[in-house]
């Protein structure tokens, strides 16, 4: 099977993917922004973006770890969005493949973009343990399911092609 | 948490404004265990940040998975809190404390 992510130089790699992929991949980055610019309190903001101190005698520097943090971290978080967005729109059909060629840096964006998704996917779908992809039939979330295992198995070439 | 040097705490204390500092206890930072978090991208983001060996950052994750945590990095306050920061940065759930 063709590999999905591909280093093909020092600062290139090739993502391919069929037609269905990039379509569900096109409707994601929008959720995840809309979840970062959301200033309401959010089981998923929560997760994104967890405390540093845990310790009660800590609580002021928590606060100002919030305050002084929060925002670049979400500007991080949007600025990997706006790079995979980029891609997504620059990539084009070549033999049945949608294809992209994309920076080391564009890369990395994709990897924490893929991460956060799924981050915020299994907070929405309450997932405790650890997912070993198997969904049932009957399960009311099957379809979020199938998409956090998708986006997981992308994830995995994406790391293997970074690590290469 | 095994594994993990650390500098020995000084008698020092050190006036920050009007809040005098507690003596220089080293911070650690450690990372939890998470239902979501690839193991492959755990290993990956330890060595892209701290410089560690695959086999280093790799007996870290297998600590975070295993044992539900894991000490990544320690140092003064301040790395303490750019190291959460650059891990909270890629979706890693890190806190810090001081090591005591």
């Amino acid at each position: 099977m063709p590999s999905v992510f591909k280093r093909v130089g020092k600062d290139r790699y090739r993502l391919r993917l069929s037609p269905e992929e990039v379509g569900v991949l096109r409707g994601l980055p929008d959720q995840l922004r809309s979840v970062l610019q959301d200033a309401e309190p959010d089981p998923v903001a929560d997760r994104l973006f967890p405390p540093a101190y845990r310790d009660p005698e800590d609580a002021e520097r928590q606060a100002e770890y919030r305050r002084l943090m929060q925002e670049d971290l979400v500007a991080e978080k949007v600025a990997n969005l706006d790079l995979v967005v980029g891609t997504l729109e620059r990539g084009e059909q070549r033999q049945r493949r949608w294809t992209v060629e994309v920076t080391e840096e564009e890369a990395v964006a994709w990897l924490g973009v893929l991460n956060d998704l799924r981050l915020a996917l299994g907070v929405r779908l309450e997932i405790t343990e650890d997912f070993d992809g198997i969904v049932m039939p009957d399960d009311p979330d099957a379809a979020a399911k199938h998409l956090l295992s998708y986006l997981g198995w992308l994830e995995e070439h994406l790391v293997a092609a970074l690590s290469s | 948490m095994g594994g993990m040097s650390t500098t020995a705490p000084t008698r020092e204390r050190i006036e920050q404004g009007d809040e005098v500092a507690e003596p220089d206890v080293p911070w650690v930072v450690i990372v939890w265990n998470d239902p979501i978090n690839l193991m492959s991208y755990v290993v990956f983001v330890l060595q892209k940040l701290f410089g560690y060996s695959r086999d280093k950052a790799t007996k870290l994750m297998l600590d975070v998975h295993q044992k539900g945590k894991a000490v990544v990095s320690s140092g003064p306050r301040e790395k303490a809190e750019f190291d959460v920061f650059r891990l909270h940065g890629h979706g890693l759930w890190a806190t810090m404390q001081k090591d005591r």
